[in-house]
């Protein structure tokens, strides 16, 4: 039976008469990484928020690591590390006095510790800075390190790399994965950076206004992703002319797009328009395995292919296309 | 709790505020001290003592101290820090109630500080009639009023957590320093909360003709009521980001 360190049901929130999160089922798997994406105002932080005890739920029901949070608050929330929206710290303290704060407040304070988390987010040698005078990147970092100082078993992370370059978002990254492959660190993480998401998470909940509209594994996103074939050929008329007399239907079973560029220097040649030709790209959605057939009509019927390609919709396509059929 | 008052002093480390509010402590003997060779106002101790612990009880006390309460409470959200005290995890009523201990410990460091300070300054002055009795005496009068000035104080953690900026707090610490003023005097003193701690603690509640149990009720009341309200509203309301 699966064993899961985060069950939602029904969970709601409701400001006034503005539902913000919507009666969400979700389940994040022991061990696993679990990504939510959605856009802005999503529900992404109010859900993660609701598993915080940080904004009480209108509706629905909560089970963190199989127990109520409610009736086991510190056994369950001892064992979480957060990290919501920009992490707060007191500003006129050190990045080790202020997890000294916190580790003292939580009963687990070891001065090794504190350090040893500092060195793996790079703030050791921050020793007299204060935190009022840190960049974006240095917060976010320290409070991945106020995360994860105390080895929780879970780690809630909204947007945790915001405000990194790109060495950071490396370095987190693949901190993350470490934590959850070797430590058995079961990870919730936000996100409405797509490409993020599908680099680190082994489960993508898909949010929008509200709505967990679907739980994926990466698998089952590998296999619902659209693939198509792309040629770029030099007579898209030519072409499309060729696949319409193979029974092809434009819009179901490809798609093209006229060379822009081409198709400019044709009007500005001011050569008879009937004569010449324009490049373009074609999409073949539909009996993939036709693309060798495709490509031989085509070379034999004097068009030149210059690129064939089999592509893969990208996590933002797949995103935009369920949130519109929703 | 030991390790949250601890923490709150580390909190402070570097802070402004705390250096402020002790500065702020010592300015009733400052303006004593000043007054004595300006106006040739006081010249014993037990006048000065007696002097400045009626200016900080009526009327430095209840800026001073709103500003302390503000900050205490208010820096938790204008920092953000809320979410991550809450999260460790800590229960909302212990957070509500070390605080408030926090606040009583501030409370009496000031209260030493406007001793010390009235002691320091009378010496420079060279005023005559010290001994230790009068300003032990002196210091348990001004804790005393301090202590119970602190029990008025719950409406104000409410007024921290409901606008957590420390204007309103500011605001309402002059407004009630004005009504103290108002009322000193006058027959319904003792049934003003921010003017009961002075006059019970001076002895001038006897002028009054009223019983004592009418102060001690009003500043009860209105502790329980102010601490009533900021529980209900700080573990019923979800915290903002």
């Amino acid at each position: 039976m699966t064993e899961y360190i985060i069950e939602t049901t029904g969970l709601s929130k409701k400001y006034s008469n503005n539902l913000v999160v919507n009666s969400i089922d979700m389940h994040v798997e022991k061990g696993k990484i679990y990504g939510l994406l959605g856009k802005n105002g999503a529900g992404k932080t109010t859900t993660m928020c609701m598993l915080l005890n940080l904004v009480y739920p209108s509706d629905g029901k909560i089970l963190l690591f199989g127990k109520d949070p409610r009736n086991h608050s510190k056994e369950v929330y001892s064992n979480i590390g957060s990290i919501i929206e920009a992490p707060g710290f007191y500003e006129n303290l050190t990045a080790y006095e202020n997890l000294e704060v916190i580790a003292k407040l939580r009963g687990n304070y070891n001065p090794l510790n504190v350090k040893m988390v500092l060195e793996m987010v790079d703030l050791a040698h921050e020793k007299t800075k204060q935190f009022k005078d840190f960049s974006l990147g240095m917060k976010q970092r320290l409070g991945i390190a106020a995360a994860i100082m105390h080895n929780p078993e879970l780690l809630i992370l909204d947007e945790p790399i915001n405000g990194l370059d790109p060495f950071g978002i490396k370095e987190i990254r693949d901190l993350l994965k470490k934590l959850s492959c070797e430590y058995g660190v079961t990870i919730l993480i936000s996100s409405h950076i797509l490409s993020e998401i599908e680099n680190i998470a082994d489960v993508i909940g898909f949010m929008d206004e509200g709505v967990l509209i679907d739980e994926i594994t990466r698998q089952e996103l590998h296999e619902r992703l659209n693939k198509y074939v792309e040629f770029e050929v030099s007579d898209i008329d030519l072409a499309l002319e060729l696949m319409n007399k193979t029974g092809f239907k434009e819009n179901k079973d490809y798609c093209y797009k006229r060379s822009l560029g081409e198709y400019i220097e044709d009007l500005d040649s001011g050569e008879n328009s009937e004569e010449s030709t324009v490049g373009g790209t074609i999409h073949l959605l539909s009996n993939l395995d036709l693309r060798d057939k495709f490509n031989t009509l085509f070379v034999s019927s004097g068009i030149d292919v210059r690129k064939v390609n089999l592509c893969e919709e990208n996590l933002e396509e797949f995103f935009t296309r369920i949130i519109s059929n929703d | 709790m030991l390790t949250f008052i601890e923490m709150e002093f580390l909190k402070l480390k570097r802070s402004k505020i705390f250096l402020l509010s002790l500065l702020m402590a010592a300015l009733p003997s400052v303006l004593m001290f000043i007054a004595t060779f300006a106006f040739d106002e006081t010249q014993s101790f037990d006048a000065l003592f007696s002097t400045v612990n009626m200016y900080m009880s009526v009327l430095f006390a209840i800026l001073l101290f709103s500003i302390v309460i503000s900050y205490l409470f208010g820096r938790e959200y204008n920092e953000h820090t809320l979410k991550t005290m809450l999260t460790i995890p800590i229960s909302r009523g212990k957070f509500l109630v070390s605080k408030y201990v926090m606040f009583l410990i501030w409370i009496v460091i000031l209260s030493v500080v406007t001793s010390i300070s009235a002691l320091a300054f009378g010496f420079l002055a060279g005023l005559s009639g010290f001994t230790l009795g009068l300003f032990i005496n002196r210091f348990i009068e001004l804790l005393f009023a301090n202590l119970l000035l602190f029990l008025t104080f719950s409406p104000f953690v409410f007024i921290s957590l409901f606008i957590t900026n420390m204007v309103p707090a500011m605001v309402g610490g002059a407004t009630l320093t004005l009504v103290n003023l108002l009322v000193s005097g006058q027959n319904w003193a003792p049934y003003v909360p921010w003017a009961c701690p002075y006059l019970i603690s001076s002895g001038e509640i006897a002028d009054y003709g009223v019983s004592l149990m009418i102060p001690y009720g009003v500043i009860l009341a209105t502790f329980i009521v102010g601490i009533a309200i900021s529980y209900i509203y700080f573990t019923k309301k979800d915290v903002p980001l």
